[in-house]
C-alpha cells in the first residue's frame, strides 16, 4: 500500500523529528495538540494540527477512540506513534487496523508478546537466548516471595507490564523484600494498570547495551549496531552513545547478531530495540525488546547515516528495507544528551517555568532534536525531557569534546535544566575512560553535583544591575546620598 | 539599596550604590565597581567588574534571574527584603510541608492528632510521573492533612501542617 498522509500521534521533540522526515518524503502531515498545550516546534512543521481533549493532557494522548477518529477525520492513511504514549499499545494497533489506517510499527501480536516482559523472556529463553535467573509471580503466586529469596541477593523487582524504570526496585536485604514488593506492585498498578511482578538476580555493576534492529515483516531483519545507555538516573537513561566503549569487535558482532536473531524469531516488522544487561565478565542477558523507535535512536543515525524514520515509513508502505546488513556502517562516534527540566542537585526534582531565552547550539557534528520554543512554558503535564543534543565525532574523544562544548553553549534560561550536570558527567574521568555501569550516577553523585568555581559576586552584580526597579531606585536617590554609598567603601 | 539573593540555596546580601560615575556592589567582604551593558543578541551582556569583562546571557524572571556564564547556567533567586522582615518564611517553615511542585497525592499515611517523629513518612505525592515520599520535618503532632489520595495540588500548597511547637 502507499502512504500519502501521516498523522503523528505524539508531541514534543519526537513529533517534530518524525514530521521532518515525513515531509521530506513528500507526505502530507498532521500532528495532535491538546487544547491546553501551546504551539511547539511540531505544530509549526505539520501541515495540519488536530486538537484533542481529555481530563488531563496525557489522557488525551492515550485516548485511542479519539485519536483513531482524528486520523479518519483528516483522511490520514497512516499513524506514526513516536515513543511512549500509544507506541506499544496492541489495542491501538488493532483499532487502527479496523479503521483501515496503517500503523507505522510492528503487528499487534508482536507488541502483545514483547509488551509482556514475562512472556517475552519465556519466548526468548525457550529459543536458547540468554536471560538472567528469575522468579515469575504468575508461575505460582503463593510461592513467589520464597522463590525470589532462593535466587539470592541482590534482587531486582520489576512490574511484568513495566517499562521506563517505573516500579523497579533493587533489594539487597531480606528484611526489605516484602515492603519493596508491595511498593513495586502499587506502582505497577498505577502506571500500567497491572500489579503482577517478576524478580531477577541483580547483576552487579551492569552495563545497559541495546541493539537497533529493523525488519520488513517478511523474514528479513538487519541490525544497525549497538547503543550503550548505562548513564541512568532513576533507571532512566540520560546519556547514550554508540559504539559502546565496553565491547570488543567480536563481542559487538555477537551481541548484534543475537539481537537480529531474536527479531527474526518474531518475524519482526519495523524498528525495534533489543535491550541487554551486560555483566562485567562480558556475559550478556536479554532484558526486553522495545517495539518502537527509541528516544536515543539519533546516535544510531549519526554513525550509520541512515534515517530510521524513513526506514520505518518505507516498511509501513510495503517497500521493504533499503539496505542489506553489509551496507550498514558504524562510522565515528556519537553521543546523545537528554536535556531535562530538573534539578540534579535536588534528587532530579522536575522543574517548571517559562522559557525566557533559548539559544540552541549548532555547528559541525551537532544535532539538536528540540521540543521547546523561546517563550514556551514547561509544565508538569508531560515528561521533563525538553530536547536532545546529539553530537558526532571521528572518535569517542572528539565526540565527548564536542558534546561538552555544545552543552556548555546550550542556553535555556527560565527553567532549571540538567545541562551543567550533563557536562559534569562528560568531564568525569571514569566516563572518559568508559569505565561506567548503570550505578555510575548514584555512586558519583557527590562529585557530579559538586559546586564549581564560585562566581557568586558576578552573579549578584548581574542580577542587581538587571533589576530595573533596583537600578531606578538607586539612581533616584539624591546625588549626595548616592555618593555617600561610594565613600563609605 | 539592599538586596538579598539566593544562589544554590545560600542567601547572599548586597547593597547597590552609585558613586556618580558608576555602580558599586557592596558586600560584607568588600565592594566592587560594576557595569552591565547589552551587546545586541537576545539577553547577551558584558559585565565589567574590577577591571575584568565577562560575557553572559541573562533573563529576568518573576522571582529569579537566570544567568548563563562560563558555560554554566545559574538561577539567582531574588528575595524580597520585606518578606524576610515579616518572617513569613522563617517562622512557619518548621510546621508546614509545602509542595515542592504541583502534583497529585498518591497516599496519606497519617491523620490529624497523630504523633509523628522526624523523618516519618506523612504522605506520598507524584509529580511528573515521579513518586516522592514526604516526611515529617521534626517530631510533633499532625494538625492538618488538607489533601486525600487522588487530590491535585499546586506549587507551594500546604500538604501537611504540624501543631506549633511549644516554646
Amino acid at each position: 500500500m502507499t502512504i500519502s498522509k501521516l498523522l503523528v500521534a505524539n508531541r514534543g521533540e519526537i513529533a517534530a523529528r518524525v514530521l521532518r522526515t515525513a515531509k521530506a518524503r513528500g507526505l502530507a502531515t498532521a500532528v495532535l495538540r491538546h487544547v491546553a498545550e501551546q504551539d511547539g516546534p511540531a505544530h509549526l512543521i505539520a501541515d495540519e494540527v488536530v486538537m484533542i481533549d481529555g481530563p488531563t493532557p496525557v489522557a488525551a494522548y492515550l485516548d485511542i477512540p479519539q485519536i483513531v477518529a482524528a486520523a479518519r477525520k483528516i483522511g490520514a492513511d497512516a499513524v506514526h506513534p513516536g515513543y511512549g504514549f500509544l507506541s506499544e499499545n496492541a489495542g491501538f494497533v488493532a483499532a487502527l487496523e479496523e479503521a483501515g489506517v496503517t500503523f507505522v510499527g510492528p503487528t499487534s501480536e508482536t507488541i502483545d508478546l514483547m509488551g509482556d516482559k514475562v512472556r517475552a523472556r519465556a519466548f526468548v529463553e525457550a529459543r536458547g537466548f540468554p536471560v538472567a535467573p528469575s522468579a515469575i509471580e504468575d508461575d505460582d503466586p503463593a510461592s513467589f516471595v520464597e522463590r525470589a529469596r532462593t535466587l539470592g541477593y541482590p534482587l531486582l523487582i520489576k512490574p511484568s507490564a513495566g517499562g521506563g524504570g517505573k516500579g523497579m526496585r533493587i533489594v539487597r536485604e531480606d528484611s526489605t523484600l516484602e515492603t519493596e514488593i508491595a511498593t513495586a506492585r502499587r506502582e505497577g498498578e498505577r502506571y500500567f494498570g497491572d500489579g503482577r511482578l517478576f524478580v531477577e538476580r541483580y547483576i552487579e555493576r551492569p552495563r545497559h547495551i541495546e541493539v537497533q534492529v529493523m525488519g520488513d515483516g517478511q523474514g528479513n531483519v538487519v541490525h544497525f549496531w549497538e547503543r550503550e545507555c548505562s548513564i541512568q538516573r532513576r533507571f532512566q537513561k540520560i546519556i547514550e552513545e554508540t559504539p559502546s566503549p565496553a565491547l570488543s569487535p567480536e563481542q559487538r558482532d555477537e551481541i548484534c547478531e543475537t539481537a537480529a536473531r531474536i527479531a527474526r524469531a518474531v518475524n519482526y516488522r519495523g524498528a525495534g530495540t533489543v535491550e541487554f544487561i551486560y555483566a562485567q565478565d562480558g556475559a550478556f542477558y536479554f532484558l526486553e525488546m522495545n517495539t518502537r523507535l527509541q528516544v536515543e535512536h539519533p546516535v544510531t543515525e549519526m554513525v550509520t547515516g541512515f534515517d530510521l524514520v524513513a526506514e520505518q515509513l518505507r516498511i509501513a508502505a510495503g517497500e521493504g528495507l533499503s539496505a542489506a546488513q553489509a551496507d550498514i556502517p558504524q562510522t565515528g562516534h556519537s553521543i546523545e544528551l537528554r536535556i531535562c527540566a530538573e534539578d540534579a542537585t535536588a534528587d532530579f526534582r522536575p522543574a517548571i517555568g517559562d522559557i525566557l531565552l533559548l539559544d540552541e547550539p549548532h555547528g559541525e557534528g551537532i544535532r539538536v532534536d528540540s521540543g521547546i520554543r523561546d517563550g514556551g512554558k514547561v509544565t508538569t503535564d508531560f515528561d521533563p525531557m525538553l530536547s536532545k543534543l546529539i553530537v558526532h565525532g571521528a572518535d569517542r574523544a572528539q565526540a565527548i569534546a564536542r558534546a561538552r562544548n555544545a552543552v556548555q553553549n546550550y542556553v535555556i534560561l527560565g527553567v532549571t535544566t540538567n545541562t551543567g550536570y550533563l557536562d559534569a558527567i562528560l568531564a568525569h574521568p571514569d566516563f572518559a575512560s568508559g569505565d561506567v555501569s548503570t550505578g555510575f550516577l548514584a555512586e558519583q553523585a557527590d562529585v557530579l553535583t559538586a559546586p564549581g568555581e564560585d562566581v557568586s559576586t558576578l552573579l549578584m552584580a548581574a542580577a542587581a544591575l538587571s533589576d530595573q526597579r533596583l537600578v531606578t531606585d538607586v539612581m533616584q536617590i539624591p546625588e549626595m546620598h548616592r555618593k555617600m554609598g561610594g565613600w563609605r567603601n | 539599596m539592599r538586596r538579598i539573593f539566593m544562589i544554590a540555596s545560600h542567601e547572599a546580601e548586597c547593597w547597590l550604590t552609585h558613586d556618580g560615575s558608576r555602580f558599586v556592589l557592596n558586600m560584607p567582604d568588600g565592594a566592587v565597581p560594576c557595569q552591565l551593558d547589552p551587546t545586541g543578541a537576545p539577553g547577551a551582556h558584558v559585565l565589567r567588574t574590577g577591571g575584568r569583562a565577562h560575557e553572559l546571557r541573562l533573563a529576568v524572571g518573576s522571582e529569579s534571574t537566570f544567568i548563563h556564564l562560563n558555560g554554566r547556567t545559574f538561577e539567582v533567586g531574588r528575595v524580597d527584603p520585606d518578606d524576610r522582615l515579616a518572617g513569613r518564611q522563617g517562622a512557619a517553615g518548621g510546621d508546614r510541608l509545602l509542595a515542592p511542585m504541583p502534583g497529585v497525592v498518591v497516599s496519606v499515611a497519617v491523620k490529624p492528632g497523630d504523633t509523628v517523629t522526624e523523618g516519618q513518612p506523612l504522605l506520598v505525592i507524584e509529580s511528573m510521573k515521579l513518586e516522592t515520599t514526604l516526611t515529617a520535618p521534626r517530631d510533633g503532632v499532625v494538625a492538618e492533612m488538607p489533601f486525600t489520595a487522588g487530590d491535585s495540588f499546586g506549587l507551594k500548597a500546604v500538604l501537611a501542617q504540624l501543631t506549633p511547637q511549644e516554646e
